[in-house]
């Protein structure tokens, strides 16, 4: 218990010190990109000399990245995550009303992927019909070949939901890997004997070629996390979601520094819990089998 | 007789119309914002977004009529200017309240005023009133009478309070509490706004119903303008407000009654060159650019007809100068478009000592003149407005090269590093008055694009030109007025600081179901008379 508890702090400092990272290269690239520290608003002509200084000098407070990030992380300490310069408002308020859409998102779009790519690779594995296998490989393939972006486009003339989109950008690597990793497992000396001897299909799938592939599965369902995270920002963009995709894109554009840390650290964090805890289930799953 | 009956029936139908009484009451009107309004502080709004809520919920004291340019009272009953334009006195209309209850009176406007003009706020719409160092003074006359008076003159003063939201000084929802049409119900961060109809507005049509007609109005943010215009064609929104000339073709090929097109708009696209003392440009090409003769060919040299034709496929007009034509007061039409003349543009350049050699064309020095021009990516009208104007240079023996680069990272070349050659770019006009240009055209000011911030003018032209515009500014005479506005468009005419390229149409997109609706050049185009705008029963019904 004593080492499990050990383990887990070690990943904890672990994640943390990649966020901590994460978010500041994020702050570095955005502070070296041109255009930081500048406002579209300077152009606005009503505004007087004087008026144009004082947004200048307000950027200029960002300037220096150590310094910067130094105040950065005493705020969060109180938390306090800033605020952003492009829509003047505190970040952790805007995080608050664009996480939900995007957790609806991705919730809806990996249920989607999970269940259509999992269900085929499944009956694929267990029916072995070449036609369906076949069919179910041009799909996917189909969907790998379509940039997101052009996906989402089509779904906004069809009118359908864009939130599907998600789902159809992971369903292919969900599909490709499950269907691979089940039929390893279908091909393994007992199974084969198992339904030589005629056991039943469903018994076959849940004792004999699901076990093995678990922990690999277990994996892939952290990667597919972080894949439809890294897929919502365009999605969202494009389609406008009013989610936390939609907020990174404007905040690039705007070179919105105290937006694009937080940003960058959520989506790090996202990543790394994810695939942290399916490597933690996987190597208990694989404890336990053995 | 049956004639006559039915005249007289068709005769009573008509005033019913005109005066509003036929027009349908309720529903919700729906059109989409391109982005998400920054703030909702009237006081504070300087993106479009904001701003038309501004309008939307916004009471003022006088309005410019957008379809007749003229200044109408709306909180105010009158008004006057005195001291030479540093005081204004309202008249206010008695028994008004805001949205959420509370009475108007002129506490509130001296309270608007003060907020507005607090130098720490640095409100756009408060700076276009700064004309001098000094304090504003406002002074109650009485419940519904106010008197404001600023330390220095200020040329069409009244004109400036079309973009004073008047605040409460008293309500605990502070600036949510409006006098306008409308007040934001609902705000989901992103996706979209709510606004309600404000049951407390004062205005009602000629046969006495209260305005406006429509309920409610629900913004959509929107940034795709594909989507938008899928949603206009679908019958999911009500119009778009500016629609762009691709589009506008489109719109038109689906329905030719929902395009409307106001002609020539405010707004100019043009170019300049970098003048910059400082700026890291070999020393010859500075010389060219601050040169008269070299912009005068530059200018001769560009085909603005095709540009208008082409690149805004008919939907925009070769440009003059500062003033649009559509500014019906104080263009001066006098002037009219540089003319396409490249032969013209040699003999001027042969003036200054540039040569054809071999269909180069090079400077005294013998240096090709080649430079580059920036502009904003994804803008695709500025994109083939630069390439079009690359294929009229060559034919003058100039190498043009097109640089397309990011709005932050164009701005970082224009007022930080001045590291560019020339730029193209456009001003959005909202204002009539000259005077919203004069952070513009004074040679101190920051956007004094080709040089800015000049300690003292650079050249004699310059110089001439703050003259100008510092005696317009001073003067309340309009004839007066004009004489030096005109003065100082003849001057940008001569010397092209800036190369005025078009002015492209104010163009819109309106579904049938809207009614009462008439687009116009001025901002906001098509919903400038929101309370008089309703919905056509079945739409107005089903929603």
């Amino acid at each position: 218990m004593h080492l499990k508890l050990s383990g887990l702090a070690k990943l904890a400092v672990k994640i943390l010190t990649v966020v901590l990272l994460g978010g500041f290269l994020g702050a570095t690239l955005v502070r070296l990109a041109p255009g930081f520290g500048v406002d579209e608003e300077e152009l606005d002509v009503r505004l007087s000399n004087e008026s144009i200084q004082t947004l200048r000098q307000a950027q200029t407070t960002d300037q220096n990245l150590a310094v910067f990030y130094f105040h950065y992380l005493n705020r969060v300490l109180h938390g306090d995550l800033g605020t952003s310069r492009t829509l003047q408002r505190p970040v952790s308020q805007l995080l608050a009303e664009r996480m939900p859409e995007t957790l609806k998102s991705i919730g809806l779009g990996l249920a989607f992927a999970w269940t259509l790519g999992l269900s085929l690779a499944i009956a694929i594995v267990m029916s072995r019909a070449w036609y369906l296998d076949l069919g179910a490989s041009l799909l996917a393939g189909t969907l790998l070949c379509l940039p997101a972006a052009v996906l989402a486009l089509l779904f906004v003339l069809a009118q359908a939901p864009a939130r599907l989109v998600l789902g159809l950008i992971v369903f292919p690597k969900i599909f490709r890997f499950s269907r691979n990793l089940l039929a390893r497992s279908s091909s393994l000396p007992h199974v084969l004997t198992a339904r030589a001897k005629g056991l039943g299909n469903m018994r076959l799938l849940v004792w004999h070629i699901l076990p093995p592939a678990a922990p690999q599965l277990l994996a892939l369902a952290g990667v597919s996390v972080s894949m439809a995270f890294a897929a919502a920002i365009p999605i969202e963009a494009l389609c406008d979601l009013p989610g936390i995709g939609q907020l990174a894109w404007k905040a690039a554009l705007g070179r919105d520094i105290a937006l694009l840390i937080n940003l960058t650290m959520i989506v790090t964090l996202v990543t790394l819990v994810a695939n942290s805890a399916s490597d933690l289930l996987g190597q208990s799953f694989h404890r336990a089998s053995a | 007789m049956r004639k006559r009956i039915a005249n007289v029936v068709l005769l009573i139908f008509v005033a019913l119309l005109a005066s509003g009484a036929l027009a349908q009451s309720g529903g919700e009107l729906r059109f989409c914002l391109r982005s998400e309004p920054k703030t909702l502080n009237p006081l504070l709004m300087s993106d479009d977004s904001s701003e038309t809520i501004r309008y939307l919920t916004g009471g003022v004291l006088m309005r410019v009529n957008r379809l007749t340019q003229e200044l109408e009272p709306e909180l105010a009953t009158s008004w006057k200017v005195a001291d030479a334009g540093k005081t204004i006195t309202f008249k206010l209309r008695d028994n008004l309240r805001f949205s959420d209850g509370t009475t108007f009176s002129a506490d509130d406007v001296a309270y608007t005023v003060q907020q507005l003009m607090d130098p720490a706020l640095h409100s756009p719409t408060g700076d276009a009133f700064r004309s001098g160092e000094g304090k504003v003074q406002t002074q109650l006359l009485s419940k519904n009478r106010i008197a404001i008076t600023f330390p220095a003159p200020i040329a069409g003063l009244d004109k400036l309070f079309d973009q004073v939201a008047i605040m409460s000084a008293k309500s605990p929802q502070k600036e949510m509490a409006v006098l306008g049409p409308y007040f934001v119900a609902e705000n989901k961060a992103g996706a979209y706004l709510i606004l309600k109809r404000n049951s407390n507005y004062w205005k009602h049509d000629a046969a006495g119903r209260a305005l406006p007609y429509i309920d409610s109005i629900r913004l959509d943010i929107q940034q795709n303008r594909d989507i938008e215009m899928l949603r206009l064609v679908r019958g999911e929104i009500d119009f778009i407000n500016s629609v762009d000339a691709e589009y506008f073709d489109k719109v038109m090929s689906e329905n030719p009654s929902m395009g409307h097109d106001a002609g020539a708009s405010l707004d100019a696209e043009f170019m300049w060159f970098n003048q910059v003392p400082g700026s890291p440009l070999p020393s010859y090409k500075k010389t060219w650019f601050t040169s008269t003769n070299f912009r005068r060919a530059i200018s001769e040299a560009i085909n603005r007809e095709d540009l208008s034709r082409i690149a805004f496929r008919g939907r925009a007009r070769p440009a003059v100068g500062p003033i649009s034509p559509a500014n019906k007061f104080w263009f001066n039409s006098k002037l009219q478009p540089h003319p396409f003349d490249q032969k013209s543009a040699l003999q001027r350049l042969s003036l200054d000592g540039f040569h054809l050699q071999n269909g180069v064309l090079r400077d005294r020095e013998g240096h090709a003149v080649e430079f580059s021009v920036i502009t904003n990516s994804g803008n695709k009208y500025r994109e083939r407005m630069a390439t079009m104007i690359q294929q009229d240079l060559t034919g003058i023996g100039i190498k043009l090269n097109v640089v397309t680069l990011d709005f932050p990272s164009l701005i970082e070349r224009m007022t930080r590093t001045f590291d560019y050659e020339g730029c193209l770019l456009g001003l959005v006009n909202n204002e009539l008055d000259p005077n919203s240009q004069m952070n513009v055209w004074l040679s101190s000011a920051e956007n004094h694009q080709w040089n800015p911030s000049q300690k003292t003018p650079a050249t004699a032209w310059e110089a001439e030109i703050d003259k100008l515009m510092r005696a317009q500014a001073s003067t309340l005479n309009s004839a007066k007025r004009k004489e030096f506005v005109d003065k100082v468009q003849q001057i940008a005419w001569d010397q092209e600081p800036f190369i005025y390229l078009v002015n492209k149409n104010a163009l819109s997109a309106v579904s049938p179901a809207l009614h009462n609706a008439h687009p116009v050049v001025l901002r906001p185009q098509v919903y400038w008379n929101i309370d008089q705008l309703s919905l056509g029963a079945e739409v107005a019904r089903n929603r």
